[in-house]
């Protein structure tokens, strides 16, 4: 060999700290990077948990949903759907249809608006300060009627076991009729600016590629494992409430990299609209709310309900006692199994990427630390 | 050289004139940017301060200086506060070259294009020396990839302005707005302006070459130490730069203050219409800080060395050409654009391209869920209820 | 639920005043009558109990027979590549771990359980099958404190280093709990 001087070789660790305006949230991430490349990732969690499992064992089912609603703070109103799902199955009672209706437009509408704030702050975090200006101004539109509908723009607290607090006012058909038609222009803006801007692809095609089975592995559900090309999506494989009448797309990805999940966001937001529009053609009159006990008290056993979240799956597994109170809530958040694949996704990418692989894996700490 | 003292009092005042002119010109940039980055974006922008929110500058500066002034405890003093002094004080003397009309300028030199060239390229050591100083890692790190985009950017930017000083016979600024008299650079080498604007871009550090900065990525910087008055002067000669850039632009390829007048105006039109033709470019910059996200540093570096650097190169080469041959000056646009179309037509094959057909086929292919046909519509009064709901059934 | 004190008479349920306790009636229905019948047929013998509602089996089994068991899921004619969930349940005198298996080729699922005691619970991990199970361990542990030999990592993940006490347990103090 050569007379080459030697190095000592000493991997550099750098920390995107709890205080960070990329990470969504309290989120650490200690990085090992040599040079450029990363070579490992360290997640750090546990900065939002606030006992929310354990604060479910002395509430009472109806004060639960209060506490599914500020799991995911982004998309409450699905999270409310799983929990009331998981306390229907148990006690045995079906919400009536109009009940599933309201809840599958407004949980679908919840979705539009989640993806839209992914949009935004991907955008944002990689650069580009405009769509986030757009994003943000087509959630107002969703969060007025939300505000119109439950009371709330965000902890809506609605739903219940059984169906939902109260109907929905007289305009609600023709108001969601003329949001779907905003909402979709808006979309389609940001869609337009972004998705195939040179810049943006040149920052997340290729970037943080995560093959199928790995994903599988991991756990990953929901857009992040839909662009690795498997198709689970929990409406589809698992239906529930209204879903099997409804004609919907599922998107899949090829490459498992940044770009791919973010367009599948893209993509499902149209495909939320369009569904709907279905549900408002098909939107039944009739009673809002199961007939029995206001107060729930399910027979002793135990259950597992899912619903399709914005972020993957979100399951619910509840053990009852008998008594008014759950004896055991355990809440799979998606944005946790999704952080478990962020170290395959981030090795070997560049310091740089490491934001564009988080923002694409869209996770909300809330859920994460519960 | 005999300075009489009626000279050096006029100097003063021209060169008191010119520093209002430069920094007049920056902080309109910082009101501009915001109300026009704010319109793009669908929201008003500063309204709050004075009208239209004229004021906001002023308020931002107020608010910067009032700020506690922190220095890391590790770093080097003297260096780091003669840091920011380095960056900024370039910015500001290569105003004392630019003809703002024909007769309107403190010192036209003969060799005014290299006057600039040469002054500018000193705020490139004061950003490495405000990385180095801040004895933080991250500070050195982004000192370095500051340099490095840096460095690399000049070359086009130099090359592009043998180009004009090429096709003006001249280095004088003066002459060269003269040289255009019937038609401005732009129209004879539109190729020269394109590479002009996007290493100009990343020379000021603007959106999509501000990765060195960037708040949202891992490394805050060379300024990330810097607070309050010290960042505040950063931020000055940042929009000086960019103004620099659009007066630049101004005189070089669009014609000064002659085109398309031909002949001299009033010296306060002459002025404006410089004025209004840099903050026409200024505005272009803002829109694509609007539109693009951030290139990561391996990017913009292989863009400069593998796009821009050669194209220039070529150019040079035809321009020499065109000069030699003595070619009509309509030749020089077409040969400068058949230069431009060729890597836009590579780079859109490669980029564009599958990025359009990804979405459709992953729209196409995705799974369809058909929809189950509903039962009939039930009116129910009371649904399901079993014996676990009402109680026990005993 | 009072706070349970961990040197009374370990009782099976807290005592309460109320209407009298329902039991749930398990039903399968068809599809979870074919995947329980898969179930049987991958866990033979081992399986303790079993039983489940609707679409999803759940068998019981021995702890330390789990993870050949769950190895057996995944590898054998179930497909289970998906660990979906991993959770603990504290039933005062022991610890009830349960796993949720999803197979993304069949749509199936299946829940296994495996009771620990509740002195020194401790299970093999399954984080060289699924690697989902390596977060969801150390959540436990946290928790819980049930420990994973096997698990490459057991740091704190939820709570904090230096934390005592596993606040998922019944015995931990809801409201009595100060921190200075």
């Amino acid at each position: 060999m050569t007379n080459e001087p030697q190095f000592d070789h000493v991997d550099m660790m750098l920390n995107m700290g709890p205080q960070h305006p990329a990470t969504h949230g309290v989120f650490r991430m200690v990085l090992t990077v040599d040079g450029e490349r990363v070579v490992d990732v360290t997640p750090h969690i546990g900065y939002l948990h606030r006992g929310t499992e354990r604060l479910a064992e002395v509430e009472t089912y109806g004060q639960v949903i209060t506490l599914f609603d500020r799991v995911d703070y982004i998309s409450n109103l699905n999270n409310e759907l799983a929990f009331v799902r998981a306390g229907e199955k148990i006690m045995e009672v079906e919400a009536p249809e109009r009940a599933q209706y309201i809840r599958v437009i407004l949980a679908e509408l919840n979705r539009v608006a989640s993806h839209l704030l992914f949009i935004g702050t991907y955008a944002i975090d990689l650069g580009g300060m405009t769509p986030v200006m757009y994003c943000f101004r087509e959630r107002e539109r969703i969060e007025n009627l939300f505000e119109h509908v439950t009371g709330a723009r965000m902890m809506h607290n609605y739903m219940r076991i059984g169906g939902v607090k109260s109907d929905v006012p007289d305009d609600f058909v023709p108001w969601v009729r003329r949001l779907i038609g905003e909402v979709r222009m808006g979309v389609e803006e940001s869609d337009k600016l972004l998705s195939t801007n040179e810049v943006f692809l040149a920052r997340t095609q290729g970037v943080g590629v995560i093959d199928g089975p790995t994903a599988v592995s991991c756990g990953l559900s929901g857009p992040s494992l839909r662009g690795s090309g498997v198709a689970y999506d929990v409406r589809k494989d698992d239906p529930y409430e209204i879903y099997p009448y409804l004609n919907y797309k599922i998107p899949l990805g090829e490459n498992g990299d940044c770009w791919d999940r973010y367009y599948l966001r893209v993509l499902e937001c149209y495909e939320s609209l369009n569904m709907i529009e279905q549900c408002l053609d098909q939107f039944p009159a009739g009673p809002i709310m199961a007939a029995g006990r206001r107060i729930a008290r399910p027979p002793a056993g135990e259950v597992f309900a899912h619903s399709e979240n914005p972020r993957g799956d979100l399951g619910v597994y509840l053990v009852s006692d008998g008594s008014d109170k759950p004896y055991r809530v355990k809440i799979r958040p998606p944005s946790f199994c999704n952080l478990v694949g962020l170290a395959t996704m981030t090795r070997g990418a560049y310091i740089a990427d490491a934001v564009a692989i988080l923002g694409s894996l869209d996770i909300v700490l809330g859920e994460v630390d519960r | 050289m005999n300075v009489t003292l009626s000279d050096a009092i006029k100097l003063t005042m021209q060169l008191f004139a010119l520093l209002n002119v430069a920094a007049f010109g920056a902080i309109s940039l910082v009101w501009l940017e915001r109300r026009f980055l704010g319109r793009l974006q669908g929201r008003p922008g500063p309204n709050r301060v004075g009208p239209l929110g004229l004021l906001q500058p002023i308020a931002d500066a107020i608010k910067l200086m009032s700020k506690e002034d922190v220095a890391p405890g590790t770093s080097q003093r003297l260096l780091f506060y003669a840091a920011p002094i380095l960056v900024f004080v370039p910015s500001f003397v290569v105003w004392l070259t630019f003809p703002l009309a024909r007769d309107v300028v403190v010192r036209n030199l003969d060799m005014g294009l290299f006057f600039f060239v040469a002054i500018s390229v000193l705020s490139i050591v004061g950003l490495v020396l405000a990385g180095w100083s801040s004895n933080s890692k991250y500070a050195i790190l982004g000192g370095f990839r500051a340099a490095a985009q840096l460095v690399s950017y000049e070359i086009p930017i130099i090359t592009m302005i043998l180009v004009i000083g090429m096709l003006s016979d001249s280095l004088d600024f003066v002459k060269v707005v003269d040289a255009q008299a019937t038609v401005p650079f732009i129209a004879v080498v539109p190729l020269a302006f394109v590479i002009f604007l996007i290493a100009g871009l990343a020379e000021v550090g603007r959106t999509p070459f501000d990765i060195y900065f960037a708040e949202s990525e891992v490394v805050g910087g060379p300024f990330v130490e810097y607070s309050g008055a010290h960042w505040a002067i950063f931020f000055l000669a940042e929009y000086v730069n960019t103004f620099v850039v659009g007066i630049l632009g101004a005189l070089l390829f669009l014609g000064g203050w002659r085109w398309p007048f031909g002949a001299d105006l009033p010296q306060i039109a002459s002025v404006a219409l410089l004025m209004g033709k840099a903050y026409f470019i200024v505005l272009i910059i803002f829109w694509i800080r609007a539109t693009y996200p951030r290139m990561r540093i391996d990017q913009l570096m292989a863009m400069a060395w593998k796009w821009l650097i050669p194209l220039s190169f070529v150019l040079f080469l035809v321009a020499a050409f065109q000069l030699k041959f003595e070619w009509p000056w309509w030749v020089l646009t077409i040969l400068s654009l058949g230069v431009l179309v060729v890597p836009v037509v590579v780079q859109s094959r490669k980029q564009r391209n599958p990025a359009l057909a990804l979405a459709v086929r992953y729209s196409a292919n995705a799974v369809i869920v058909h929809a189950k046909p509903r039962p009939a519509a039930v009116i129910v009064d009371d649904v399901v209820a079993t014996s676990a709901v009402e109680g026990t059934s005993a | 639920m009072t706070a349970q004190d961990p040197q009374a008479a370990p009782a099976e349920k807290p005592v309460r005043h109320g209407p009298p306790i329902v039991i749930a009636e398990e039903v399968l229905n068809e599809r979870g009558e074919e995947t329980a019948a898969q179930l049987a047929r991958t866990l033979g013998p081992l399986a303790l109990e079993s039983a489940g509602r609707e679409d999803n089996p759940w068998a019981r089994v021995d702890a330390k027979e789990l993870h050949a068991v769950a190895k057996e899921c995944r590898d054998g004619e179930m497909g289970m590549d998906m660990l979906n969930l991993m959770l603990a349940v504290d039933w005062i005198d022991r610890i009830q771990m349960i796993y949720v298996l999803y197979s993304t080729t069949n749509n199936r699922k299946v829940i296994l359980k495996a009771d620990l005691p509740a002195d020194a619970p401790a299970i093999d991990s399954l984080s060289d099958l699924w690697e989902a199970a390596t977060w969801y361990e150390r959540e436990a542990h946290d928790l819980f404190g049930v420990d994973f030999p096997g698990n490459r990592d057991m740091s704190p993940l939820l709570l904090y280093e230096g934390f005592e006490g596993h606040p998922g347990l019944k015995s931990y103090p809801l409201n009595d709990y100060e921190e200075w």
